[in-house]
């Protein structure tokens, strides 16, 4: 309609003019058209300005003015305006047609039918308005696309069976193949849902500078009617055997806002977990916590699954897959405890029946004496605390209970700090009289470690005794340590049922970047302070448990005898602590899981027995397919970071591929490191599966080109005819006698007319 | 390891970087009689938070549990039955001074941060929870009633450890192990053997002597009473072999905590007291 209408006034349709320049080409030279206009301008402003009797000022201005506009019309089409415009030579150029051929072309919503069936009815050989007007004036070359572009002669060939939309590498390998031909531009028909991850921008970049522009033809719907979808799950890398796991569930919905569905979680077709999920009122995407136990070791594929409805558009959606190596290795961590204290008790009595967890006690008993409990030779940690970065960094994890800064020395200090930022290890400091800034950390090395903020000036005069009800913050409710029971709201009123802690250590401030669990609050809730936090230091993590007596959350009278939230506690804040610490060598994947044929980088980072990173260092990945093929692959190091390396290998069978990297230097072997990668369909068409018109729109205007939909489309062979690319020849369209000034010309006139009329001047 | 074992715990070592020889034990004994002597008048004195001239006297409806909280260990004596003291075999015996005297000495040798005064509580208050250790002596005439049986055993399975001390002789066992049989009926007392970590907690302690009371053990005096002619040391395990009673009998370890500062208590019964007495609270501080 609108289409129409402009048609209809300015005898163009609105391409003409955004294509076309306008140029004027009157039969005599413009100036002499222009001294003409001023001639007869001139004194019919002067007859009216000279007017006397009942004309008024404002009279007068008005009338000149609709006057003086009328001359410039006629002025105007005088001058014979006129639009040059390239378009095609008919038959001389090609055009390329782009149809997508991925799965999710599949989808039927369009009207009601698969998208791909628009693309069957428009462009197959029987013929369409559209074809016809299209092959009229272009030679045509159909291609189809989806990992991969293949030129085929007619759309019959599409099977829509591809895994990937990959647009930009199809418009790219598009414009290579037609680079020796006079090209006008590509037509894409595709619904617009890459998700090859490959960024558009230089692709455009260069068809823009090649002058070819994309037009292109979204298919099927921006928004499912009815549809529920896990749009991503944020899996750890690597947790230890018998581990809670917290994975956070991205679930969208259309057309079943408030309704309640069942999120499961299965591992080899076992139930792991079961919640009710009650979705979202708008589009806005709801972040579930989902909480299980890995309990089978080894790289598992953990599936994600809402129950599809019979009333969905699309139920692939409805399941997503992540993959979770669990690790059955025995974490070795120091807790060194500065004085006799029942922490050292309960927390060994709680992780005792830990297989993956080795706690050793190296407790001062009194000056120069030290309790060594738990070793496993004779010589370990015989003379006391560590004092080498060998010695130290053998372990996965240090615990530092109540023991002042200056029982170190400032090298025993910085190698503290150095043990999470280099080696990568886990520190866990715990409150009590010696710790924080009553153990005068402050503005010691150590203290930068910290996730907490330690006050030089804050150290009290009194000792500060203080009893917290311990509460989950609003990260604390999601995160795998702070997990007490299988859901998150019976983990939460577990939490409030707790009994209270007690500190001596009054810290209020994290470091931004750091993330708080738990907080404690006075009784009188005047105070709170922070009893869990940690944060990222380096390779490592640092966390900062700033009370002294968690143990009353086994030994309260409040606290049944069958309870088990001390021992769940402790061992879930220490096996989250070692499970991604690593030995000498790292290994780690571009992606867990992924589709036969896309590259996988395997990443790799070597340090020699200090943990100092090795750039000199021979290093192997050897990859071991599904069927058993091994591949040995030299690794190089990437100049970019020391001691990283790096190489890649295209998977091509559907399974698990096993990574491990070894390095080795003069013979003398850093160890290895595994990996794995689940190979397989990943459905990825069926997520984000609507028609993306923003991302469309914007290939099509950066190349000069258009967006179309199939009710737009109808405009295509026209617009697509005017272009520079290709063999063109450049016509010239009159403007002078456009409907539109012609009316506007009359408007004027009886304008003035009825103007006067109604002044009683006429 | 010993967390996945059961019985008694395994593999423990210590290592004394500083160790010490008999002449120190004798001269830190000395030096704990004078600093005795000097404390008199702090053993003796009103603890904080308690009425003047109550201590030790608890009755019925008075809170024990009065201690200001906050630090890492309580020397907590567990007052039972008839709470009226004086009588023979009663819980307050050598209660307050050896409590005082013994942490004077506990404070003096560990690093621990002890509270300094006597701390008594009954076995039915919930705030006996909050001491992971207590103190039970002349557990001979003990009989429990019924909340206290029931308070103790849950005290215990929760992970609390009892250490008895200052009974004698086959009848007094024979009371004590009626008592005890009715708080752990799963559990079999078993001796605790001289290689046990408990024994190389703190101190290397390589036999057990029998320690007298006041007036034994002094030239031909006998140090044992009633026909508790051997000392022991005997403990009740769970299954995970976690010790949950700590039992000194044909001894008097309070005693020698009591009157170290005695110069007539013979200096090598009071040293002995002190070493097994460290040794028990740094290992149920541990294990």
């Amino acid at each position: 309609m609108v289409d129409w209408l402009f048609v209809a006034l300015f005898k163009y349709r609105l391409v003409v003019f955004e294509r076309g320049d306008l140029v004027f080409d009157a039969p005599w030279p413009l100036a002499v058209v222009l001294l003409a206009g001023a001639a007869v301008a001139v004194p019919a402003t002067v007859i009216y300005a000279r007017t006397h009797g009942r004309l008024e000022r404002r009279d007068r201005v008005i009338l000149a003015g609709l006057r003086l506009g009328a001359i410039a019309v006629l002025v105007f089409c005088l001058a014979r305006p006129m639009l040059v415009i390239a378009t095609v030579v008919p038959q001389q150029n090609f055009l390329g047609i782009l149809v997508d051929d991925s799965r999710s072309m599949r989808i039927p919503d369009q009207s009601g039918a698969p998208r791909g069936n628009y693309v069957g009815a428009q462009f197959s050989p029987d013929g369409s308005e559209l074809l016809s007007g299209l092959s009229e004036r272009f030679k045509l070359r159909f291609f189809r696309f989806a990992e991969h572009i293949e030129r085929v002669d007619d759309v019959g060939a599409l099977g829509y069976a591809g895994r990937r939309t990959d647009l930009g590498q199809a418009l790219h390998s598009a414009r290579r193949e037609l680079a020796g031909v006079p090209l006008a531009g590509l037509v894409v028909l595709t619904d617009g849902a890459d998700n090859s991850g490959t960024p558009l921008t230089e692709t455009l970049l260069q068809l823009k500078a090649a002058g070819v522009p994309v037009h292109t033809v979204g298919l099927g719907s921006e928004r499912f009617e009815k549809d529920i979808a896990l749009r991503r799950v944020a899996p750890p890398r690597a947790v230890l055997r018998g581990s809670s796991v917290s994975v956070d569930v991205t679930v969208t919905q259309s057309g079943f806002g408030r309704e309640t569905v069942r999120l499961t979680v299965e591992d080899a077709g076992r139930i792991l977990s079961s919640q009710d999920v009650r979705l979202p009122a708008g589009d806005e995407p709801v972040t579930v916590p989902v909480h299980f136990t890995a309990e089978e070791s080894g790289p598992r594929v953990f599936r994600f699954r809402i129950e599809p409805h019979e009333d969905e558009i699309v139920t692939e959606n409805n399941t997503l897959e992540a993959l979770i190596v669990v690790e059955d290795d025995r974490r070795k961590i120091l807790y060194f405890e500065g004085e006799p204290r029942f922490e050292v008790k309960f927390l060994r009595r709680a992780i005792a029946e830990d297989e993956n967890l080795h706690v050793v006690v190296l407790q001062r008993t009194a000056e120069n004496k030290f309790y060594r409990l738990d070793v496993d030779d004779p010589d370990e940690l015989e003379g006391g605390f560590p004092d080498t970065r060998e010695e130290l960094f053998a372990y996965d994890g240090l615990i530092l209970g109540s023991v002042e800064a200056s029982f170190f020395t400032l090298d025993q200090l910085r190698m503290i700090g150095e043990f999470a930022s280099q080696r990568g290890g886990a520190l866990l400091t715990l409150g009590g009289r010696h710790a924080f800034v009553e153990g005068g950390y402050a503005g010691t090395p150590l203290a930068e470690a910290l996730p907490v903020v330690l006050q030089q000036d804050a150290a009290n005069e009194h000792r500060f005794f203080a009893e917290v009800k311990v509460e989950l913050t609003p990260f604390g409710r999601s995160h795998p340590v702070t997990q007490l029971a299988a859901s998150a709201d019976e983990s939460e009123a577990r939490w409030k049922e707790l009994p209270p802690l007690s500190t001596l250590n009054p810290l209020g401030e994290v470091k931004p970047g750091a993330s708080t669990l738990l907080l404690g609050r006075t009784e009188d809730a005047t105070d709170s302070y922070v009893v869990l936090a940690y944060q990222r230091y380096g390779r490592g993590k640092v966390v900062a448990f700033p009370v002294q007596d968690s143990w009353q959350w086994q030994m309260h009278a409040d606290v049944p005898l069958d309870d088990l939230t001390h021992e769940t506690f402790w061992r879930q804040l220490l096996r989250w602590l070692v499970s991604d610490v690593t030995d000498h060598v790292r290994a780690l994947t571009s992606a867990d899981r992924t589709e036969r044929g896309i590259p996988v980088t395997v990443t790799a980072e070597v340090t020699d027995s200090g943990y100092v990173r090795v750039n000199g260092a021979e290093v192997f990945a050897t990859v071991t397919a599904p069927s058993g093929d091994v591949r040995r692959v030299p690794m190089e190091w990437t100049v970019e970071r020391d001691g990283e390396y790096r190489t890649e290998f295209a998977p091509e069978e559907d399974g698990l591929y096993e990574i491990s990297v070894q390095a080795e230097q003069e013979g003398t072997s850093f160890g290895q490191a595994r990996s794995f990668v689940q190979v397989g369909d990943m459905h990825a068409e069926f997520f984000d599966a609507e028609m993306q018109a923003g991302l469309l729109q914007r290939v099509a205007e950066e190349t000069g080109g258009h967006f179309y939909t199939p009710a737009t489309v109808g405009s295509l062979p026209e617009d697509v005819s005017f272009t520079e690319s290709g063999t063109t020849v450049h016509e010239e369209r009159d403007l002078w006698d456009m409907p539109v000034l012609l009316i506007l010309l009359l408007g004027l006139f009886g304008a003035e007319w009825g103007y006067r009329r109604t002044r009683g001047l006429a | 390891m010993t967390g996945t074992q059961r019985g008694p715990p395994g593999i423990h070592s210590i290592r004394v970087l500083d160790p010490l020889t008999t002449e120190d034990l004798l001269s830190r004994a000395a030096a704990l009689s004078v600093l005795g002597l000097v404390s008199a008048a702090v053993l003796f004195a009103d603890r904080p938070g308690r009425a003047p001239g109550s201590g030790g006297h608890l009755t019925a409806g008075q809170d024990t549990a009065v201690a200001p909280l906050g630090r890492s260990f309580y020397f907590t004596r567990v007052a039972y039955g008839d709470l009226l003291r004086g009588r023979r075999g009663s819980w307050a015996t050598d209660y307050p001074k050896a409590d005082r005297q013994f942490l004077i000495g506990l404070r003096h040798l560990t690093t621990i941060d002890a509270y300094e005064f006597e701390n008594p509580i009954r076995l039915e208050d919930p705030h006996l929870r909050r001491f992971p250790i207590v103190y039970a002596l002349e557990v001979g005439y003990m009989s429990l009633t019924d909340p206290e049986i029931v308070g103790l055993r849950e005290y215990l399975l929760a992970g609390g450890l009892l250490v008895i001390d200052d009974f004698w002789g086959t009848r007094e066992w024979a009371n004590f192990e009626s008592q005890i049989r009715r708080v752990l009926p799963e559990y079999v007392i078993v001796d605790i053997p001289l290689d046990h970590p408990l024994l190389r907690s703190f101190y290397q302690i390589d036999s057990i002597l029998q320690v007298p009371g006041r007036g034994g053990g002094i030239g031909t005096r006998p140090t044992w009473q009633y026909d508790g002619y051997e000392p022991a040391l005997r403990g009740i395990f769970d299954d995970q072999g976690r010790l949950l009673v700590a039992i000194n009998w044909n001894t008097d370890l309070g005693d020698a905590w009591e009157w170290a500062e005695d110069p007539w208590y013979p200096l090598q019964f009071s040293n002995f007291a002190y070493q097994l007495g460290v040794n028990m609270i740094v290992y149920g501080m541990s294990h």
